[in-house]
């Protein structure tokens, strides 16, 4: 009767099991990856001021004493320079509505939203952005690679403490890119050759999973020495969050004929950004300008 | 004897369980890869089509109100006129729905909560839920909507086989394709999609589609396909619509840009724009 008993309790634990099993699918497959799902909004540190930063903890532009070459400390100092004049400096590419490419999309400008799959890693960024896929189904380097704004990621999933799931998502992000890109709006500036190399090392924070770390090394002809920032997401708490459709093109008042930037007015017309700046030239039209 | 009992409901439960995390992974239908869309070779006009095996606009034969029929016809000739008419993705503008699904190369990546379609170009993603949730009190108009779906298993195998889904909540103006077949202006339009593999070929999708517009004198449904490609780790190129777009809009006027950068009239006898805002020559 015991043994009927144990049996018949067993069989009842068995059910139970395979109800509450059925009724979240895949989560015990999915044990093995952590649980990145949610929206991660950009870590804020109170009292910077200026636009979203490369290095968080730093202000914008000057202030993220970046270690850049000599040349390339000059194209910053010029960019600002001609953005305090109204133009858009070494960001006037991101002003066009290019993508901004890595590592400026990592900085979430809206959240960003992390879907883990065993093969890739799809980090949805939206804007010009969209989305970067980093591969972890053991490919090797193709042999060639199409250049990108965001490059071509590679990671593999570590089990850093040995609890048999990964907690830590490594990945490297190659060239050829497509640039100018920028670190940030002042127009920081990435070499022009295109040839950066990211080594980013993504976590969970040991005592509060919902921060997350990017921590990214930046090999880049532009700097002295590669250069090292702790990048942090905060996980918002809503169950549903709102992914808002957001698009550069939309509503921005800038135009550019070539490379030069104007606004466009109320009315419907063109205007100068900045002092004294020249209309296009309109040889191709017949008829003068009224 | 008790414990020998425990032992065997032990066994008895882990393979249950073992049994349970494998249905419960394949519960889902494999579609990795990348689907490129069939369209019917031979066709007029870019692969941006509504119904794929039809040429685009008047050759779709939409069934549009006579006020829209209008708004197509006109959107044709402002174009045969070198405007852009009804078309704003000329402008980099996010085509939406269901422009969007007509995208060449498309990648389905299936969550429990969500399925993400990823895209490209001005319209980057799609997300389908089917967590359960109700429709939001306020929806936040979007080109590409809100969608909530649900899977369903049809012949009852065990294994979700298609996924319907509805769409809503709407920004415009929107248009079916490049000649600015319109969807109505009052951006209500409602879109009722059934995902699923083809029975006979596993490596070919369907997405059917209905609209549900008041541009419409009726639903008009389409057979969207694609075909998955043989490539395991296919190429997923960057498409930026704005990289390579010649086309300068200033107010409600449309140009082209020159190679050599400057402004362009789009036709004949086009006045250049206003430059009033700028100091004369000296």
């Amino acid at each position: 009767m015991r043994e009927g008993s144990a049996i018949a309790a067993g069989l009842a634990l068995c059910a139970l099991a395979s109800v509450a099993m059925t009724a979240s699918p895949v989560r015990a497959a999915d044990d093995k990856y952590p649980d990145w799902r949610g929206a991660w909004g950009r870590f804020v540190v109170r009292g910077l001021g200026g636009q979203p930063s490369f290095d968080q903890t730093k202000p914008w532009g000057l202030g993220q004493q970046a270690p850049l070459t000599a040349e390339y400390q000059k194209i910053l100092e010029d960019s600002i320079a001609d953005q305090a004049k109204g133009g858009q400096g070494n960001f006037v590419e991101h002003a066009q509505c290019l993508p901004a490419g890595m590592p400026f999309m990592m900085v979430a400008t809206r959240p960003l939203e992390f879907v883990v799959t065993p093969d890739t890693t799809y980090i949805l960024v939206g804007g010009s952005d969209h989305y970067r896929r980093i591969f972890t189904d053991g490919r090797e380097w193709p042999k060639e690679i199409e250049p990108s704004y965001s490059g071509y990621s590679i990671g593999h999933w570590i089990d850093a403490d040995g609890s048999g799931r990964f907690t830590v998502l490594e990945a490297e992000t190659r060239g050829p890119f497509k640039g100018r890109r920028a670190y940030d709006a002042s127009g920081l500036p990435l070499h022009y050759d295109n040839e950066s190399v990211f080594k980013e090392h993504l976590h969970q924070d040991k005592r509060d999973s919902n921060i997350l770390h990017d921590e990214i090394t930046v090999f880049d002809h532009a700097l002295t020495r590669p250069w090292s920032v702790d990048k942090k997401y905060l996980r918002r708490s809503e169950a549903h969050p709102d992914w808002v459709e957001a698009y550069c093109t939309e509503g921005t008042a800038m135009v550019f004929i070539g490379k030069v930037g104007y606004w466009v007015s109320a009315d419907g017309n063109l205007m100068p950004i900045r002092k004294d700046q020249p209309p296009p030239d309109l040889k191709y039209f017949k008829q003068a300008p009224r | 004897m008790w414990h020998r009992g425990w032992w065997l409901a032990a066994v008895l439960a882990a393979t249950l369980a073992a049994t349970s995390v494998r249905a419960a992974d394949d519960k889902y239908p494999r579609w990795q890869g990348q689907w490129v869309a069939i369209v019917t070779a031979g066709l007029e006009g870019r692969q941006f089509k509504f119904d794929p095996t039809r040429s685009r606009g008047l050759a779709q034969q939409a069934p549009l109100t006579a006020e829209y029929q209008k708004v197509l016809s006109q959107s044709m000739a402002e174009q045969a006129n070198g405007g852009l008419g009804n078309y704003p993705t000329a402008r980099c503008l996010p085509g939406g729905m269901p422009r969007m699904m007509a995208t060449q190369r498309q990648e389905y990546v299936i969550t429990p909560e969500t399925t993400y379609i990823l895209l490209g170009g001005e319209d980057p993603l799609r997300r389908i839920y089917t967590d359960g949730r109700d429709w939001p009190a306020d929806l936040e108009p979007a080109y590409q909507g809100y969608t909530i779906g649900a899977w369903r298993e049809p012949d009852a195998q065990g294994r979700y086989t298609v996924l319907v889904a509805e769409t809503r909540g709407f920004k415009g103006p929107r248009a079916y394709d490049s000649s600015g077949l319109p969807l109505a202006f009052d951006n209500q339009s409602v879109f009722r999609e059934r995902f699923h593999l083809d029975r006979d070929n596993p490596d070919v999708l369907h997405d059917e589609i209905t609209v549900i517009d008041h541009a419409l004198t009726r639903p008009w449904s389409v057979d969207k396909t694609f075909r998955r490609s043989p490539n395991p780790r296919p190429r997923w190129n960057e498409t930026s619509c704005v990289e390579g777009n010649n086309q300068v809009v200033i107010g409600k006027e449309n140009y082209f840009l020159s190679a050599d950068g400057d402004l362009m009239p789009t036709r004949k006898d086009q006045p250049p724009p206003d430059l009033k805002y700028f100091k004369p020559a000296r």
